[in-house]
């Protein structure tokens, strides 16, 4: 089976900008971030907000704000898509919480008919229930999941953004998959 | 397999998957539901995507506008802006220093000394000078201040010289005095007493006493000045402006003894017109009984007469000559050089520094310990605050 694209096109050398941390200034790393996790932040932000609209708006803004922070990034407090994520993070929470004082959270899902249109009617069904059931877990589950599959994180970065330790954020995914496998069988 | 393993498992499986390695039957589910959550993975419209690309490549800046600077060139233009800013910034706060003491190095001094703590005691050998009064004057009968006397005080460390008041004579009989309290180092204390002689010499005054005390760690000199009244003023500017010394305190003091010259000047003129009287009574007296007793009270009335011209003499010394004490203290650590205490040297400077130093570090100090508990709160206070709202961001999860 063909391994799912997680991460953008392009993609930035990490390691070349771990190791020469000075040869570029602070906007040209960010903008090779912006450049390698700008769909990654867009489908975790989507995945946490269920609204196409507001997940662009907030995209929008994380970036922004990164642009703003850009020289708060401290390199010693993690790498920095996990700086990127956390940024994003408190955007989507801040903008959950005021879409709860409104009371017009859209809980609908997405319509994912259109995504599935060169799909067999078998994995387009599957497909279909498994996001179906990931819309029904509360925010913090759908989070986990969309910073492990839509983000691309690892289980220590995972944790590094949601301020947990590995060990709980691993807890945290397991119990999550277990909770969708659950839901699909329903 | 206990929960761990199977967790530890699961993650491997799911990692794996997502690496696109292969995964045994018994975790076909789990994959496939892995594949399956990153499949749905939404990617933003082509529209949003291009916009969004567009913001970043303007660095998420406003919308340029033609003429005006980019947001680069404004920071440019911030850089070079912030020194001259800080520079003027300093000026303005060095101008109103300087104004609002009233003179240039002197506050440096005073915040120097204010900050010392008193004479340094040095080693021991002491060289005593005591000079007499170099000249006598009439002893002022000072009579305690009558109703009409008015007394003046400045006191404080390192007053400026001012100009003394006078007092608006108008006719009026003025006897006026001033105590004058300096402090210099005790190196200085004989060049500062010298002075204080020269100043009265310049003045026309005498020094009716003087004591002057020095050793390499302490110096005191007392002065009894008399300086002619129109030079009172001129007199203590002089005092107060000796180079190596600086004002501690000042008093003034006038008395109105108008009435006691009034009375003493009608009391010889009585007196005279009395013994005018007396020699035409002498100058008729035909028996020699009233000879001598006219002889008798005239020398009576001559002796009265020398009491009232010399009490009306002394009364006109105290107004025409004003008293001055002087007393000079040595303070500070040795070698201070106080505002105007001559030239400039090498040593001087290096001492200066350092004492600039000393005083910027305490002044450091100072500012460190309220700043730091202040620093303690605010750390407290922002961390309590951060802590509150991601408590507050991490509870909507839980609620949706």
């Amino acid at each position: 089976m063909k391994r799912p694209l997680l991460r953008s096109e392009v993609v930035i050398d990490s390691q070349t900008l771990a190791v020469e941390p000075d040869a570029a200034s602070s906007w040209e790393r960010l903008e090779a971030l912006y450049r390698s996790s700008r769909d990654d932040v867009y489908a975790y932000v989507a995945t946490m907000l269920r609204d196409r609209l507001a997940a662009e708006d907030v995209t929008a803004l994380a970036f922004e704000r990164a642009f703003r922070k850009r020289r708060s990034f401290d390199r010693r407090r993690g790498e920095e898509r996990a700086w990127l994520f956390g940024i994003a993070r408190n955007a989507a929470l801040d903008e959950l919480r005021r879409r709860r004082r409104l009371a017009t959270l859209v809980t609908e899902p997405e319509d994912t008919e259109g995504a599935t249109v060169e799909d067999g009617a078998e994995v387009a069904l599957r497909r279909t229930t498994v996001l179906g059931a990931l819309a029904q877990l509360p925010a913090r589950e759908r989070e986990v999941v969309a910073l492990k599959f839509h983000a691309g994180f690892s289980n220590a970065e995972l944790a590094r953004v949601l301020g947990i330790s590995e060990t709980a954020a691993g807890t945290l995914l397991y119990r999550t998959m277990e909770k969708l496998r659950k839901a699909c069988h329903d | 397999m206990t929960e761990s393993d199977e967790i530890t498992t699961a993650l491997a499986v799911i990692d794996a998957t997502l690496s696109g390695e292969a995964v045994g039957p018994e975790h076909a589910e789990l994959a496939e539901l892995s594949l399956l959550l990153a499949d749905g993975r939404e990617a933003p419209e082509a529209s949003f995507a291009a916009s969004l690309d567009q913001r970043a490549a303007r660095r998420f800046g406003p919308e340029p506008i033609p003429g005006e600077r980019s947001p680069r060139q404004r920071a440019r233009w911030r850089w070079m802006f912030a020194p001259a800013a800080t520079v003027g910034l300093a000026a303005i706060v060095a101008l109103i220093f300087v104004l609002g003491s009233g003179s240039g190095p002197r506050p440096l001094v005073q915040l120097y000394k204010g900050l010392s703590s008193g004479p340094a005691v040095r080693g021991a050998a002491a060289s005593t000078s005591t000079a007499s009064a170099s000249a006598a004057s009439p002893s002022g009968s000072a009579s305690a201040p009558a109703a009409g006397a008015s007394l003046g005080t400045k006191s404080g460390n390192g007053v400026i010289a001012s100009p003394a008041p006078t007092p608006s004579t108008s006719g009026r009989q003025i006897v006026q005095s001033a105590q004058l309290s300096l402090s210099t180092p005790p190196s200085r204390v004989d060049s500062v007493a010298q002075q204080v002689f020269d100043v009265v010499a310049a003045q026309h005054g005498v020094v009716q006493n003087s004591n002057v005390t020095a050793t390499t760690s302490y110096g005191n000199a007392q002065f009894a000045l008399s300086v002619p009244s129109a030079n009172l003023s001129a007199t203590l500017n002089a005092l107060s402006q000796l180079r190596g010394a600086s004002v501690v305190s000042r008093s003034d003091a006038t008395q109105d003894i108008t009435g006691q010259v009034g009375s003493a000047g009608r009391q010889l003129a009585e007196a005279r017109a009395l013994r005018t009287a007396l020699l035409r009574q002498l100058a008729a007296a035909s028996t020699a009984a009233a000879v001598s007793s006219l002889k008798s009270q005239i020398r009576d009335v001559d002796a009265a007469i020398a009491r009232n011209l010399s009490t009306l003499q002394s009364l006109h010394h105290q107004v025409a000559y004003s008293q001055i004490q002087v007393v000079i203290n040595s303070v500070g650590i040795p070698g201070l050089p106080i505002s105007g205490s001559g030239g400039f040297t090498l040593h001087r400077a290096l001492h200066d520094a350092g004492r600039v130093l000393v005083v910027a570090a305490g002044v450091a100090l100072i500012a460190l310990a309220v700043l730091v508990p202040v620093a303690l709160l605010v750390g407290i206070g922002l961390w309590l605050a951060a802590a509150l709202r991601r408590r507050r961001r991490e509870q909507v999860l839980d609620l949706i």
